[in-house]
């Protein structure tokens, strides 16, 4: 008898993308089911073959100097333009750019958080898109905390609110306002809510600060460690009472 | 480009050209359209670079890899387009096999092929993940980066390949 439900896992398993949890369980039926371990030794022996029989192949050096010489010229011929055409019209936008500048820095700060905000809401939308959720798919918080060992600088909390109505579905790693950061997602009925967290130098902030952009609901604080970011498109008293609950958990 | 976004250029793409050379051979199957190919993509890639932070979590490496392989698609369906199915069907091509013609399925079945026939006689979008994977080592998520599929997809294409490989082994 076989079992497919297994088998679908050993190729996942054998590359090293099972969540531990999944792979604990694969192993001990790989222990006592000879059809599966079978099947794995022949995915192993497929591998055996393949790094034998096909082989990988190294540039041509001639490709190599191609590619270098392009970049070059390219390069090159951007900085003669430069030289020899906008010096003029650059001098004097120098200068203009020097007055500017004033103003320019005190509107920056201001726009800054505006920034930030832009890039949350965006990773949000595109982690609503087919297959960019999670890296890590899991409603155990014992998995999903230590995935991020290794792939981040710090160890983010994370939690099951399913006893609350907010269960845990997954996390993975995104990228705002310069950095690698930890991105949780919660569920609450079909709504989803991303969590994005990083190390904050600032300290903690007061309550959370609300935006609304294009139909979605946006909370931000930072606690003593970390500057929270929590999006989603559900109602706005339900998502303050989401971000009460993280708070409340957050605090010692 | 300035000086130091040409030195930023060079260590982002001259790194993986052994692969991005790899991926087109393999997609190309052949030498000379491979050249071509890499080519290409590089001065794409040198085209889009200023536009390439590392942002979204995809590596410089994936980043690359997808222009390589979207250059090697558009130059095969060039030069032969019946050889390769315009809309790639999942289910029309479950047997991971680009057979144009059918008495290659009836030498196939006289006479063991070897594992690198097999290889090539997958269809293109099988191929790529087995080279992806098992001679590039990417990640799934680096695959799916490359190809443009979600994960999920990543992986019934790798175990439909590697089931049509073992085929050949027996």
């Amino acid at each position: 008898m076989t079992h497919p439900s297994f088998e679908a896992q050993v190729d996942a398993y054998l590359d090293g993308e099972l969540a531990v949890v999944d792979a604990r369980a694969l192993e001990a039926h790989l222990a006592q089911c000879p059809e599966c371990t079978r099947f794995r030794d022949g995915q192993l022996a497929l591998r055996a073959a393949i790094a034998s029989d096909i082989p990988k192949f190294q540039a041509p050096a001639a490709l190599r100097d191609r590619v270098r010489a392009a970049a070059q010229a390219r390069s090159g011929a951007r900085r003669r333009f430069t030289v020899q055409r906008l010096w003029r019209p650059l001098a004097l936008a120098a200068s203009l750019a020097v007055v500017a500048l004033g103003s320019w820095t005190l509107a920056r700060r201001r726009v800054a958080g505006e920034v930030l905000a832009n890039d949350v809401l965006t990773s949000h939308i595109r982690s609503l898109m087919p297959g960019h959720l999670t890296d890590v798919l899991s409603s155990d918080q014992h998995t999903v905390k230590p995935w991020f060992n290794g792939r981040l600088d710090f160890s983010p909390p994370v939690y099951d609110f399913a006893g609350r109505g907010y269960p845990l579905v997954g996390g993975r790693l995104d990228y705002v306002d310069g950095r690698p950061v930890a991105a949780l997602v919660y569920g609450r009925r079909q709504h989803l809510i991303n969590v994005f967290l990083w190390p904050s130098p600032r300290g903690p902030s007061g309550g959370p600060k609300t935006r609304d952009r294009q139909g979605y609901h946006m909370l931000h604080w930072t606690t003593a460690d970390y500057s929270y970011w929590v999006v989603s498109d559900l109602g706005s008293a339900e998502l303050q009472e989401f971000a009460q609950v993280l708070r409340e958990a957050d605090s010692p | 480009m300035e000086s130091s976004e040409l030195a930023r250029f060079e260590a982002v793409v001259l790194p993986h050209l052994d692969t991005a050379y790899t991926l087109a051979r393999y997609l190309t199957r052949n030498a000379h359209d491979a050249e071509d190919v890499v080519q290409d993509a590089c001065l794409r890639a040198l085209t889009y670079f200023d536009g390439f932070r590392g942002e979204e979590g995809t590596s410089a490496r994936a980043w690359l890899l997808a222009i390589v392989r979207n250059t090697a698609f558009s130059s095969v369906r060039r030069q032969s387009p019946d050889a390769v199915a315009l809309e790639f069907d999942e289910v029309q091509h479950s047997g991971a096999v680009a057979d144009v013609h059918p008495e290659a399925a009836l030498l196939r079945s006289a006479a063991k092929e070897t594992l690198g026939r097999a290889l090539d006689r997958l269809a293109p979008e099988f191929r790529e993940v087995i080279v992806l994977r098992e001679l590039e080592g990417l990640s799934y998520k680096e695959i799916s980066d490359v190809a443009g599929v979600p994960v999920g997809t990543v992986m019934s294409r790798l175990s439909r390949a590697r089931a049509r490989l073992r085929e050949a082994l027996t």
